[in-house]
């Protein structure tokens, strides 16, 4: 094992919940772009119906891909049983 | 604390603990390659498309069948390992994380070949602003994005219990394995929680990685171009990636075995296996292309004989005869009888369907845009050194990107390799007497529990 300082304990977890945050915002982008696109073909009268029917696939596999990241960073960090 | 590494599997972690000349060879002759593609680039965005061969009509080339061909190979990892994970295979287990980092590498490396495509990288913001749904590039954005999200969350999920390994054990690079550990104990609760997530993504990545490959397809079978328009060009394309996706499994697990001497883990029976898969994919695939192109010959319509004729006979015969000698021929032959030489056998077998598949994309791509149903004049597609740079780098890059991971992180699982040892054993003889008929004969308690 390395003598070295391990990291604060606050900084690991600071990072970790970051991590979280960055995957609500990755998939949170996407979603809004998918959003956006819908909102332009709507407003512009330009086949709309592609638009939703591709969001209606697309959109809940996004989210049920943030349901899992943060089941996991919630299930994982939250557990102090082995601490 | 993580139960440490077993002493057994020690020489998983030896490639994180030490590093080799070797490695450093192999950095700089990849970085070589890297740096052509980094020149030819260069070249291409300070003068624009006109320095490679892309022209009227032909203005999808090398950059678009490589697009096809990473995307392709990306199906090895996850959906092969997600289907053995779900089918509870045992021999799995040395195999499904070079399966799965394979996926998340060649999926950048294939979606920024779009972006070299374009010419001016900076107009993929036009995408984002006015991207219009009813095109199939636009599915194909959505579903590549869909696909690389599950992927890296797949590859990094069953890497916990193995971070957590390195943190406690290695003693460097101790914020980034203690950050991307998770607080991993082991406890109960963490173990229920990882296997339940796992056992989600690995549902959700077959329809996801399949739907991939469909919509890739998608954009050349929504056109009326000849031999394009395909209604099987869906599973064609499909069957093509985890055809491609298995042999550059196959190729990654022989180098890093014999790089890391991974003998013990990676067994003939493992390759035989794979070989068997391969095998049938070979023939699946011939399948697919015999029915492809003996539906377009029968119609006779004369822009698809155009395009049929300049692969059978035209300008593209050498890369639809190679194509169908190396995904068919010597696949079948080196992999029909596999007593002795296992392992060469694969190995030769599946460098020729990463060759085949490669000039497969190519035989799709280029023909029918040389030979246009609407009045341009035809044309023929040379590539000039940007664009075969470009590829050379391509391919180094996705090399480089492996083998850093390999530094980083166990390029086998440890932990499902020692669950394997401690727990899938007991469970696969339980699970195999369940199987069995009831005789009357006594059977273990436990197993009669479970039946």
């Amino acid at each position: 094992m390395s003598d070295r300082r391990p990291a604060p304990p606050r900084v690991v977890r600071a990072i970790q919940w970051a991590m979280a945050g960055a995957a609500i915002v990755f998939i949170g982008g996407i979603i809004t772009w998918i959003i956006h696109l819908i909102r332009t073909a709507w407003g512009l009268r330009d086949v709309p119906s592609a638009s939703i029917g591709i969001s209606l696939v697309a959109i809940p596999v996004f989210l049920t891909l943030l349901g899992v990241i943060l089941y996991v960073f919630w299930g994982l960090l939250g557990d102090r049983s082995g601490r | 604390m993580a139960e440490p590494a077993d002493h057994r599997d020690a020489t998983l972690l030896a490639p994180i603990e030490r590093t080799g000349p070797g490695f450093y060879w192999a950095v700089g002759l990849l970085s070589l390659f890297i740096l052509w593609g980094a020149i030819a680039y260069w070249t291409q965005l300070d003068e624009g498309l006109g320095v490679t061969g892309l022209h009227q009509p032909v203005s999808w080339g090398f950059y678009v069948t490589n697009f096809v061909f990473f995307i392709g190979i990306s199906h090895a990892g996850t959906l092969i390992s997600a289907i053995l994970r779900l089918s509870r295979a045992e021999w799995r287990r040395p195999i499904t994380r070079m399966a799965e980092v394979i996926t998340v590498m060649v999926l950048f490396i294939g979606a920024g070949q779009i972006l070299v495509d374009l010419g001016r990288p900076d107009r993929v913001l036009n995408v984002i602003r006015y991207g219009r749904y009813q095109s199939p590039l636009l599915w194909d954005a959505t579903s590549i994005s869909a696909y690389l999200t599950a992927s890296i969350l797949y590859l990094y999920l069953p890497m916990i219990p193995d971070i957590a390994i390195l943190r406690d054990r290695l003693g460097k690079r101790e914020l980034l394995y203690t950050v991307l550990a998770l607080g991993w104990t082991g406890s109960a609760r963490q173990q229920k929680v990882l296997n339940r997530a796992i056992a989600v993504m690995a549902v959700l990545v077959i329809p996801i990685a399949v739907s991939v490959h469909s919509v890739v397809s998608f954009v050349f079978s929504m056109t009326l171009q000849p031999m394009w328009h395909s209604t099987i060009f869906g599973p064609y394309f499909v069957v093509g990636a985890i055809f491609s996706g298995i042999a550059a499994l196959i190729v990654a697990m022989i180098v890093f075995r014999k790089a890391y001497g991974l003998e013990a883990y990676l067994k003939p029976i493992h390759f035989r296996y794979l070989g068997q898969l391969l095998l049938v994919m070979s023939l699946l695939w011939f399948y697919f292309t015999f029915a492809e192109y003996l539906t377009g010959y029968y119609g006779g319509e004369p822009e698809e004989m155009k395009v049929f004729w300049a692969k059978f006979s035209g300008p593209f015969w050498p890369f639809f005869w190679g194509m169908a000698l190396a995904n068919f021929v010597i696949p079948v032959l080196c992999l029909m009888r596999l007593g002795r030489r296992t392992v060469g056998k694969v190995l030769a077998a599946s460098l020729s369907v990463l060759v085949g598949m490669w000039l497969e994309r190519f035989i799709i791509v280029v023909p029918t845009l040389s030979n246009p149903r609407l009045p341009f004049g035809e044309g023929i597609y040379w590539p000039t050194w940007v664009e075969w740079g470009e590829t050379a780098g391509s391919f180094a890059l996705f090399a480089l990107f492996y083998l850093l991971f390999t530094k980083l992180f166990p390029v086998i699982s440890i932990w499902e390799i020692r669950e394997g040892r401690e727990v899938g054993v007991k469970e696969v003889e339980e699970r195999v007497v369940s199987y069995l008929p009831d005789t009357g004969e006594p059977v273990p308690a436990e197993s009669v529990r479970r039946r």
